[in-house]
């Protein structure tokens, strides 16, 4: 395979990597409630902020806890899973506050979408109110004595990216098993399917609803901490960006389908790597013309399921 | 139209009328001197523009703190506002407006080009002097009468840096081009970097385009890398700067690396971290400058850092950076101005109207002992100034920290 082709394809799973790993919690709480969560982008960015400060970071010098250093640095892996909890918990109190009491008066999905919204507003600026506007990053030196780039069949992929494709795609194979395999797994499938069937049925379904939030928490965490470390932490409003991208990245790959977000995300981002370098700023475009079009022949997304028209 | 969406409409039509109303009576109005002289700023202090607002924040606070206590205005303190705008241009318009509409007699901002193309001429129909402290692109004076800027333009400065990388390393011979394809300073900048490269004879081997949001540059590095360049000048803000550098260095990029003004700010360091070591940015202020209105800038700044340093457990900054220079002459030419004119015609005899237009003119007039040097301007708004320099990143061992060196 010749070099350039190597170098494409690198660059596409590269930015792909990214896009899939922010999309895999998007989709579960998808999966579940048939609604887009938009504070998903908050909790990613909350993520990032958790790693950043469970390692030792230093807060700048414009929000309330300007200065502010926690008293101990964790190493960087072990304060990723932390961060992920962490995001998990916020996520289930997203869902308490945000959801569940719409859910309760059986309120139009449509509702719980700007209640979302409105979650994922006021966390981005609780950040920006505790932790300043300004960027923060996660060092280089948090992977250890890894290189900072690697060398495959002659083309050069940065080593954190690699990093996050590995993690995605372990992601997606623990959480298919988990919940193509497990008993509980199989449950919030049932309540995907039909929440009061699955009641009905002896399922706890707002107990699954909560465990599909907090793992969705969870990855949100655990991508945004990822994302930070590749390529820092550019302010509260950090998580927005991929929240508009891991939207197109659902859609392409089926609303709700796990495996979907991850090739979504890849395809996503090899769809951006294939832009011409002359018109590399229009890569957006690219992209979503090619989501565009990708819709019309399948609408669906690529593994999602077509839905039978109700009588 | 049905009757009710006439109704609407109508109802529309009234209270934007009511509200052109207010605000004109507020122009016609007697200057609302009851806390003082009221003057705005709009200044990006969230997004991705967040890193220049800081500290232009910073140097806003200084010129005040320096002109109240020195007298403010005939006895009257100087009372600055400061509107957060964003980093993006209906918030800056939305700022402007809102304190065009409070009766401010002048308006520092916004923080970005791009911004200022957008709310320069909301304060231009409404006859609002505007001292822009950042606006680098060309165009920005010429948007009307009532703007001009003490931050000098890309045309003077850039070219500087490349000069400076050429002397540094005469070999360098194929140079590469990065700018933001969606942002008004970087597309004027990169303009006249470009230009600068081919007068040297170096016409760029590629031109790789970006957006103001990305993070991730690995498709336009490795399609730079490709063409093997020694030399790459990056027209891009702090943010995706900072990323930028420290992605081509990670990719393996070990060739020089000269920066435009959006990444003149110490706030890189936390992103491109041991990274930023090498950048080449050219300067319109420096520290060394031994002139009396130099050294009582940096003093104020020294006595701030310390403050601040020790109630919030910070590293101090030595050297304060060009933004916030010029953010604090900014504010400092307006409250010059605004004494000279008290002093010829008492404000609380003028409107706001007439003192907005009157302190245009005293603006234009006037010469300017200045942290940046004497500056003054151009009957169009453009900023003079004598002195220019290029300054070297160095990071301090661990990268956390580092200093903008003067070369010689």
């Amino acid at each position: 395979m010749p070099t350039e082709l190597i170098q494409l394809l690198l660059n596409g799973l590269s930015v792909g990597s990214m896009y899939a790993l922010f999309a895999l919690g998007y989709t579960l709480v998808f999966s579940v409630l048939g609604v887009i969560n938009f504070s998903h982008g908050a909790v990613f960015t909350l993520g990032a902020y958790f790693t950043f400060l469970l390692i030792g970071g230093n807060v700048g010098s414009n929000g309330l806890l300007a200065g502010f250093q926690l008293p101990f640095a964790l190493p960087f892996w072990l304060a990723l899973v932390l961060a992920g909890l962490g995001s998990a918990l916020v996520a289930l109190v997203i869902e308490r506050v945000a959801f569940q009491p719409l859910r309760q008066r059986g309120a139009d999905p449509l509702l719980a979408l700007i209640t979302s919204l409105g979650a994922g507003v006021i966390l981005v600026n609780l950040i920006q109110l505790l932790m300043g506007a300004e960027s923060h990053a996660i060092p280089t030196s948090s992977l250890g004595n890894l290189p900072a780039a690697l060398n495959i069949g002659g083309a050069m992929v940065r080593t954190v990216q690699v990093l996050l494709l590995a993690i995605a795609a372990a992601l997606v194979v623990a959480l298919t098993a988990w919940i193509e395999g497990s008993r509980s797994g199989k449950a919030l499938q049932a309540v995907s399917e039909d929440p009061i069937t699955a009641q009905l049925l002896g399922i706890n379904s707002s107990r699954m609803i909560q465990v599909a939030f907090g793992l969705g928490g969870f990855l949100a965490g655990i991508a945004g901490g990822l994302v930070g470390l590749s390529v820092s932490i550019a302010g509260p409003y950090f998580g927005i960006g991929y929240g508009l991208k891991g939207l197109g990245v659902l859609v392409l790959g089926g609303l709700g389908s796990v495996p979907g977000a991850v090739l979504g995300g890849l395809i996503i981002g090899l769809a951006e790597a294939c832009v011409p370098a002359d018109f590399s700023g229009y890569k957006d475009a690219v992209s979503y013309g090619f989501l565009f079009l990708m819709l019309l022949i399948r609408p669906q997304g690529l593994l999602g399921r077509a839905l039978p028209n109700k009588v | 139209m049905n009757r009710r969406s006439r109704q609407a409409l109508a109802a529309l039509v009234a209270s934007g009328i009511g509200l052109a109303a207010c605000s004109d009576q507020v122009a016609s109005g007697p200057i609302n001197l009851s806390k003082g002289v009221p003057v705005g700023a709009v200044l990006a202090l969230s997004g991705n523009a967040n890193l220049y607002g800081q500290d232009q924040k910073t140097g806003l606070e200084l010129a005040l703190a320096s002109i109240n206590g020195t007298g403010g205005i005939g006895g009257r303190p100087l009372a600055l506002s400061i509107e957060d705008s964003g980093s993006d241009e209906p918030s800056a318009n939305a700022a402007f407006t809102l304190l065009i509409n409070r009766g401010v007699l002048a308006l520092i901002g916004p923080t970005l080009s791009q911004q200022a193309f957008s709310a320069d001429p909301i304060a231009q129909r409404r006859g609002v002097p505007v001292v822009a402290p950042s606006n680098t692109a060309t165009g920005i004076p010429e948007i009307g009468s009532f703007i001009s800027r003490v931050s000098a333009q890309s045309s003077v400065i850039a070219p500087l840096s490349i000069d400076k990388a050429l002397k540094r390393n005469p070999a360098i011979k194929r140079a590469a081009v990065f700018y933001a394809q969606d942002d008004a300073y970087s597309t004027a900048e990169t303009v006249i970097f470009q230009q600068a490269l081919t007068t040297k004879g170096l016409k760029p081997v590629t031109v790789q385009r970006t957006q103001l949001n990305d993070q991730d540059f690995q498709t336009q590095i490795s399609a730079a890398l490709q063409q093997k360049p020694d030399l790459i000048v990056l027209s891009l803000q702090g943010v995706d700067g900072g990323n930028m550098v420290r992605q081509l260095r990670e990719l393996g990029y070990r060739g020089t690396i000269v920066a435009g003004n959006g990444m003149n700010t110490p706030n890189i360091y936390p992103i491109c971290q041991q990274y930023c070591d090498g950048l080449l940015i050219a300067q319109a202020y420096s520290p060394e400058l031994q002139t009396p209105a130099n050294q009582t800038f940096l003093a104020a700044f020294k006595v701030a850092q310390a403050r601040n340093a020790n109630a919030r457990n910070l590293p101090a900054r030595a050297i304060p950076p060009q933004l916030l220079a010029q953010a604090y002459t900014a504010l400092q030419v307006i409250g010059d101005v605004l004494r000279r004119l008290d002093q010829k015609q008492p404000l609380k005899t003028l409107s706001v109207a007439q003192a907005r237009t009157a302190l245009m003119a005293e603006i234009l007039s006037g010469t300017y002992q200045t942290p940046l040097g004497e500056i003054r301007f151009s009957k169009g708004g453009e900023v003079i100034q004598k002195n220019f320099f290029v300054a070297q990143v160095r990071m301090d061992p661990g990268g956390k920290t580092g200093r903008f060196a003067l070369l010689p």
